[in-house]
């Protein structure tokens, strides 16, 4: 049974080799990938079945020791109601992207590599999920890096190199800074395991633990954190980097590689430090607990996300521009009710706080890659993302344009698209924190109704210029005629293989479609979706069945110690 | 007084890789970032202790000196390696930088667009 937590990790890696060995044939390389992608999803819903279900009640956590040994000394990797609610999504948005992918990567890119780089991408993303122990983060982290170092890199144009570039070296000191706060903690606990770290923690006396330079080495930690979730002060590499990515690489990064950094600041300061209290007032910010310090600076963080963020997409004149702005403000309404639930009075607002971010998490995953895909498709089709080279495109292709509308719609959060109750969850834990008298919740609620109307905004502002208005003559020369799924002439597409072109794009349009009645398809039956997303809160906030899983699960305790060795 | 030494030598190295990145020229970007990278990694060797003695001890059967923590080293060995292959990406791409735009100053280069 605890096998299969390491299903959805060699699902990715055997397709990752495979894709690479096959790399002769274009056609094999591809179906392998596809399959691939396919049986990640499905060793994801296993997964998903055996630790969540059935929805609503308590999920239990799966734990896989690898080569038996022991959970401080070896390596765990550990299935929790968290892990497995972000594995759905990344299965979920992978599988879409890469078929969006096989349509729009030449296929000369193809050969460079493109599927094995996606399916390692995977491997390091899956990894940060599953993994039990601080430093195999680290190395998740950057076998996902690394993939994506050469993903972004993708377009070696002379925009590109110097984004990549950019990109490149501020994750690599990222990286070190990261090392050097693990090694600190490794240092100050003893140990790298976190459950082990979280009842070290727990119980600072009985092991010899100084709360106080954790406190520190957690903020460090946070800081790479936030870099790698786009959270501001770090946001300044989000825009360059998304704009230098192909499409579907751009919406990988902002659908799932973003969300690792997300899981990664749930996992650690609501799991693990969270366990940790301290008596600490420092510059006004004061708390008994290592949690309650970091409230208010997830809050500033996120409120300046949301504002700054908001401010850049409503300024942007291109496409791509705006959705990345619009990336790093979501971020911020992702972290606001975590900030939220960091300093809540009381249990339940915690849970729904972490509720209400993860929801709005799996909302983004899905809305942003199918907008970043919508936007992708404009530029294959009329060859610019400018916002004064399109318009009227809503007329020229009504099943595009209906898709980007419901991907906009979902962020801006109207129901019954699964948007909406993102949104609405957030301001639900904002409005009960300030019902129970937490300090600071009536300038949550401020922060987010100040970031919805400023994502009215943007969205408007680019659908105004995008899909209404007059046809431009770009616009015209590429779509001369109405152009919906499969019925499209072959005139827009010059010369070359006009039906392979034809099929691509209408593969293209298909996974934004797709993307779109997912969205709201988890609208509609939201309730299986809160389910789920409760159930990962609970799962995050209950730090000692985590703890309880890890150190003395089935398979570990005594009798592993004494009968595991045949 | 191992531990005090160390700590100097370590903030020296952070601040020449500090100082390095800030640089306009893109190789001693690189520069700086190995060895910030570096450093990190002599920083977590030293968080193993200074015992100086390998996990084999001179005096067995009880009485003998603590050893060194192992398992930085081999937190380390992860790390180094890890390392060596981000430096040559960030290397490469400093060639494919110079290819590109002919020059691999920043300020040559531009603003991030």
């Amino acid at each position: 049974m605890s096998t299969l937590v390491i299903a959805p990790l060699l699902v990715a890696l055997v397709t990752a080799i495979v894709t690479l060995l096959v790399r002769p044939s274009d056609i094999l390389q591809r179906t392998v990938s596809l399959l691939g992608a396919v049986g990640y999803l499905g060793a994801v819903a296993l997964l998903f079945d055996a630790v969540m279900l059935p929805l609503g009640s308590e999920s239990g956590v799966l734990v896989y020791q690898v080569s038996n040994w022991a959970a401080p000394f070896g390596i765990t990797l550990v299935a929790d109601g968290l892990s497995v609610f972000m594995l759905a999504l990344a299965g979920i948005v992978s599988l879409l992207v890469l078929v969006y992918s096989i349509a729009s990567i030449s296929a000369f890119g193809q050969r460079l590599s493109y599927h094995p780089l996606y399916h390692f991408m995977m491997v390091g993303v899956t990894g940060s999920f599953l993994t039990g122990d601080i430093f195999n983060l680290f190395v998740w982290f950057e076998v996902m890096l690394m993939s994506s170092y050469i993903l972004v890199l993708f377009y070696s144009g002379r925009e590109h190199t110097r984004a990549a570039l950019n990109y490149v070296v501020l994750n690599l000191i990222g990286s070190a800074v990261m090392l050097v706060a693990i090694g600190g903690l490794y240092s100050t606990t003893g140990t790298l395991n976190m459950a082990d770290m979280a009842r070290r923690l727990a119980d600072p006396a009985a092991y010899d633990v100084a709360v106080l330079p954790v406190l520190g080495l957690s903020a460090v930690l946070f800081s790479v954190f936030a870099l790698k979730a786009g959270l501001a002060p770090f946001q300044f590499w989000v825009p360059a980097a998304y704009r230098a990515a192909p499409s579907p690489v751009t919406a990988m990064l902002a659908g799932v590689v973003k969300k690792v950094g997300v899981y990664a600041i749930v996992r650690l300061y609501f799991t693990i430090f969270a366990a940790a209290s301290v008596d600490l007032a420092f510059l006004g910010i004061s708390g008994d607990s290592v949690l309650g310090f970091f409230g208010p600076v997830m809050f500033a963080m996120a409120a300046v996300s949301i504002v700054l963020g908001g401010i850049g997409a409503v300024g942007r004149d291109d496409v791509d521009g705006i959705l990345a702005y619009s990336s790093i403000s979501q971020v911020g309404f992702i972290v606001l009710p975590l900030a939220v639930a960091a300093t809540a009075p009381s249990d339940a607002v915690a849970v729904l706080g972490v509720t209400a971010a993860l929801v709005y998490a799996f909302n983004h995953g899905l809305a942003k890659s199918l907008l970043f895909l919508a936007s992708g498709t404009i530029q294959d089709v009329v060859g610019s993302d400018k916002l004064s080279d399109l318009g009227g495109l809503a007329d020229r292709a009504p099943v595009l344009a209906a898709g980007f509308f419901l991907g906009a719609l979902t962020l801006i959060g109207v129901p019954p698209i699964s948007g909406f109750f993102g949104k609405f969850l957030v301001f639900q834990a904002a409005a009960e924190a300030l019902a129970a008298g937490a300090t600071g919740s009536a300038l949550a609620l401020a922060v987010a109704l100040a970031g919805a109307i400023l994502t009215i905004a943007y969205y408007t502002r680019a659908w105004n210029q995008v899909f209404w208005g007059t046809t431009t003559e770009l616009v015209d020369a590429a779509i001369p005629s109405r152009w919906t799924l499969g019925t499209h002439s072959a005139a827009m597409t010059d010369g070359g293989d006009d039906g392979l072109e034809a099929l691509e794009l209408t593969t293209q349009v298909t996974v934004v479609v797709a993307l779109a009645i997912a969205a709201i398809g988890f609208g509609i039956g939201f309730e299986a979706v809160f389910a789920a997303a409760d159930a990962a809160a609970h799962a995050a906030l209950d730090t000692n069945a985590y703890v309880d899983a890890v150190m003395h699960g089935p398979g570990v305790g005594m009798d592993a110690g004494t009968g595991g060795g045949h | 007084m191992t531990e005090v030494f160390l700590a100097g030598i370590l903030g020296v190295l952070f601040s020449i890789g500090t100082y390095l990145v800030l640089r306009r020229d893109v190789v001693r970007v690189v520069w700086g970032i190995t060895i910030i990278s570096q450093s990190a990694n002599v920083y977590l060797v030293t968080m193993g202790g200074f015992g100086g003695l390998g996990p084999i001890l001179s005096g067995h059967g009880g009485g003998g000196p603590a050893p060194t923590d192992p398992i930085v080293q081999a937190l380390v060995l992860t790390a180094i390696v890890i390392g060596f292959g981000t430096t040559a990406l960030a290397l490469v791409l400093t060639y494919r930088v110079y290819e590109e735009h002919g020059t691999i100053d920043m300020y040559e280069l531009g603003g991030s667009r």
